[in-house]
């Protein structure tokens, strides 16, 4: 039922990436490497405040900002060698994604309110690429959203990562795709105790 | 971008036997035979996308795109340069090889050597390749990089100036093989002029996956000629060069016609009786196919009319080929190091080699965890990765009075997510060996502790903390058991590190740690226990419902301890208060009742006492090595990816607040729990459906 997007091109030598990227391509790199520092890596501190600095430029976001724990969690869940911080490409691709998935947000917020209600997401979140079963998406909403079903812009986001965080763990674990995945005691708690 | 799911399933993947030669990983995802058979179906010669036949491949700087060594390059296929390009001529040999515009002499030697070795050469130049038989510009190679092996294709056009190849060529001119794997690597280290500069050791361990040591001939190993004869009966590489003090001495030729600041290969080493005594020989190839020594044991000197006619017949061969013998005193005079790449068993498959035994391990260190740095850092030392080494036999030829068992340790970094800067984001490393006492005999569940290294003194260590890509020493120690601590020399850097330990006999060799288990105690509560005084503030706090749900949870617990000024915290996430009300919600209410509440209640008291109790500086928060020691405490046995985890996810600068601290130690407990509820057969393993997996992994 979840089908991945595809993934990204095999990687090209540091040296051919640099001198063959497009000027928008260039223009993320800078961005990056103003927003990551010396060591070239995003904190959740850093991604906690380029989120916060993005929905200050957007009133029709109802939110009440990223906390640091909701940008810990997301950095787990993408951070494949466990520094507790994101590299260029991971950050890159949670980039494009919290691009697309504020548009769809927009889209799908039909009555106006600035937030996605119970009624309204399990549309906004096929259209983000999740097609779930209703069973799933009730779950989603039971722990994402407010006691009243309304889910705010920080939540969406912080859920969507996880969710593709953990959509592709899973595709990524279960090797022989028939469905199922194993795993052992210290596996098990690598993969959840790290998001 | 599957996070840590990546590297279980990299785990998984080298467990069965994927980067190993037998089943090379495609480097950049290139199949050598679809792309060749793609190319031979449409009628066309393979062009190479991903290293383009542009000024870029060349280099940077003095082989940039602007610079004037450039000027007039031409990229051409064999087929344009010569009437009958060859692949390999009957059998690839050492004097096929003659060094180019580049300074990557380092390189040459290392290939000069492989051709000594043919089960070597063979896996590193696949010869299933030719000019003939479905040739389609495309050709490939083999290359170990960092424990795995990768397959590198390439298309034939070659960097060539008035018609001549610019680079690496044969002494003949008809044959490619050289040249083509020179591109091959300079494709995998991104552009030619990268190799410009480098150490034979490089190259020899990247066709090879062997171990290389470094010897200074300055101050020789006693026992430096046994050492080099048993590597060559091993089939190891061995290159050997003389220093320079300054640049412009680079490739001066001595008055005895030795180059400086140049890297030759040794490919031989032999005995002979001379003026009633025994003689040392040794023999040296110049890569250049020309310039050889000219003093004693050179080609036509006069030492070689007194030694007997067969060792004669046996060892010379008088011609100007680059090849020479010396006197293994003379060797030592005249050279300054000596490099020797021990090949690992799966490079030597017949039986005319000698083998080491060799085990692997890839490892990392990470800031607060396992980062803990040199013996100089005695109270975050015994954080690094640990492993032992168990030395049963004794060598079976040992030279004079040195009995013992002989290993070598290997400990190279990866850093491969910086290899964009490369040389300069080397860390400091290095490894201390301690003898294991009798008492922790056979241990392997322990991961031994700050107590152990502050009371053992190390048996051995490396001989030095050097920022290479590899440090490697040689051993000759009793039997017994070691432990053997890889580290940086500072605390606290972050790097990836691949640990090899290559033994004369077999030797057991194993990482050691804690296990994975939950020892926490259960709380048993019942309800006529509880205290009337207890029991009304519940009922104030989960008003008329009688129960209390996460954001009641929230709200209760952020007032409690935002009160106290003896431990840091900035409240209770709602997060955390779902976590808990899971964890002890047995009635699957959502919320937790009385009892569920007060035991609840007894965990936190709990946390709170093992926070202050082993909060030794009183800071008021958890450094990384007290939060190591106060997950023990809580009940909790765990290992060094675990803890690398908990400061990843629960530190802020290496230091967790109390909120973080309890939300970790419920979370463990609930996911041992869920763990253990899984696991009906008890076989320490879970099989999740996708629907399952999200429900808990959304949690």
């Amino acid at each position: 039922q979840f089908i991945p997007s595809e993934p990204p091109p095999p990687r090209r030598p540091a040296v051919y990436a640099e001198q063959n990227e497009s000027d928008e391509e260039r223009q993320f790199r800078k961005v990056f490497q103003q927003l990551a520092g010396d060591d070239m890596e995003v904190s959740p501190a850093e991604l906690m405040n380029i989120l916060n600095r993005i929905i200050s430029r957007h009133a029709d976001l109802k939110t009440d900002g990223f906390s640091i724990e909701s940008c810990r969690s997301m950095v787990a869940v993408m951070d494949s060698d466990s520094t507790g911080k994101l590299g260029f490409h991971e950050f890159k691709h949670l980039w494009n994604n919290v691009k697309k998935w504020q548009g769809v947000y927009k889209s799908y917020d039909t009555d106006g309110s600035g937030l996605i209600s119970a009624q309204e997401l399990p549309k906004a979140f096929t259209a983000a690429g999740f097609p779930l079963n209703d069973q799933l998406f009730q779950m989603i909403i039971r722990r994402y959203s407010d006691e009243n079903g309304n889910m705010d812009f920080d939540n969406y986001i912080g859920c969507l990562v996880r969710l593709d965080a953990m959509c592709r763990a899973f595709k990524t674990l279960d090797k022989d795709n028939n469905g199922t995945i194993k795993v052992n005691v210290q596996e098990w708690l690598q993969l959840t105790m790290y998001s | 971008m599957s996070g840590i799911a990546a590297k279980l399933r990299h785990n998984r993947d080298r467990a069965q036997g994927i980067g190993t030669n037998d089943h090379a990983q495609k480097y950049l995802n290139q199949d050598f035979e679809s792309l060749r058979d793609d190319c031979l179906e449409r009628g066309v010669l393979f062009e190479d996308d991903y290293f383009e036949a542009l000024p870029s491949s060349l280099g940077y700087d003095e082989l940039g795109p602007s610079s004037y060594k450039v000027r007039g390059i031409a990229w051409k296929r064999p087929t344009e340069l010569c009437s009958n390009p060859q692949f390999i001529v009957e059998n690839a040999s050492r004097t096929d090889i003659c060094q180019g515009a580049l300074g990557d002499c380092w390189l040459l030697a290392a290939i000069a050597s492989l051709t000594l070795n043919k089960q070597v050469l063979s896996r590193v130049v696949p010869h299933d390749q030719s000019f003939e038989d479905n040739y389609a510009g495309i050709f490939h190679f083999e290359f170990w990089q960092f424990g795995e092996w990768v397959d590198v294709v390439v298309d034939d056009r070659l960097p060539t100036k008035d018609g001549k190849l610019l680079f690496v060529h044969s002494a003949e001119g008809s044959e490619f093989w050289s040249a083509l794997l020179e591109k091959a690597y300079a494709k995998v280290n991104g552009c030619y002029e990268a190799l410009s500069g480098g150490s034979t050791t490089e190259g020899f361990e990247d066709f090879t996956g062997g171990i290389s040591e470094r010897h200074d001939l300055g101050n020789a190993d006693p026992h430096l000629f046994h050492i080099i004869k048993k590597a060559l009966e091993r089939g190891s590489l061995l290159g050997c060069s003389i220093d320079i003090t300054n640049a412009s001495d680079s490739e001066a030729v001595t008055y005895r016609k030795l180059v400086k600041g140049h890297a030759y290969s040794v490919t031989g080493a032999d005995q002979v009786e001379y003026g009633g005594e025994a003689v040392h020989l040794i023999r040296i190839r110049n890569p250049w196919g020309q310039v050889e020594w000219n003093g004693a044991w050179s080609d036509d000197s006069s030492e070689w009319r007194y030694v007997s006619s067969d060792d004669r017949a046996r060892l010379t061969n008088r011609s100007d080929d680059g090849e020479f013998w010396m006197s293994f005193s003379d060797f030592l005079r005249q050279y300054s190091r000596l490099e020797i790449c021990n090949l690992t068993p799966d490079a030597l498959t017949g039986d005319d080699y000698k083998k080491w035994a060799e085990t692997e391990f890839e490892d990392t260190w990470r800031r607060g965890s396992s980062a803990g740095g040199c013996r100089n850092y005695p109270n975050s030392f015994w954080m690094n990765p640990q492993f032992v080494i168990k030395l049963e036999e004794v060598d079976d030829d040992p030279d004079e009075g040195q009995e013992g068992c002989t290993f070598i340790v290997g400990l190279m970094q990866k850093n491969r997510r910086r290899m964009r800067k490369m040389g300069e984001d080397m860390e400091t490393i290095g490894f201390a060996i301690y003898e294991l006492p009798e008492e922790c005999s056979g241990l392997r569940n322990v991961h031994l502790k700050r107590d152990f290294f502050l009371r053992n003194a190390s048996a051995a260590r490396s001989e030095t903390f050097i920022n290479l890509r590899e440090v490697c020493n040689h051993f000759c120690l009793p039997p017994g058991e070691y432990l053997i601590i890889p580290s940086t020399f500072e605390p606290n850097k972050n790097a990836d590190f691949y640990l090899r330990v290559l033994s004369e006999k077999n030797a057991d060799f194993q990482e050691i740690d804690d296990a994975v288990e939950s020892h926490v105690e259960q709380i048993d509560i019942d309800e006529d226990d509880i205290s009337s005084h207890f029991k009304s503030l519940f009922g104030q706090l989960a008003g008329d419902d009688v129960e209390i749900c996460a954001f009641e949870l929230q709200k209760i617990l952020s007032r409690v301890v935002t009160r106290r000024s003896d431990i840091k915290t900035d409240g209770f996430t709602l997060t955390t208060c779902r976590t808990m009300v899971n964890l002890l919600d047995k009635d699957g209410s959502g919320k937790l009742g009385l009892v569920e509440f007060r035991i609840l209640w007894a965990k936190i008291e709990k946390f709170l006492e093992i926070y202050k109790d082993r909060d030794m500086d009183q800071s008021g928060c958890m450094s990384a090595p007290e939060m190591r020691m106060a997950v023990e405490a809580a009940g909790f046995s765990l290992n060094n990816p675990l803890h690398q985890i908990i400061v990843a996810r629960y530190s802020q600068d290496l230091h967790i607040d109390f909120d973080n601290f309890v939300c970790c130690l419920i979370r463990l407990e609930l996911l041992f729990n869920t763990f253990k509820a899984l696991d009906e057969d008890g076989d320490g393993m879970i099989s999740l459906s996708f629907f399952e997996w999200l429900d808990m992994a959304m949690l």
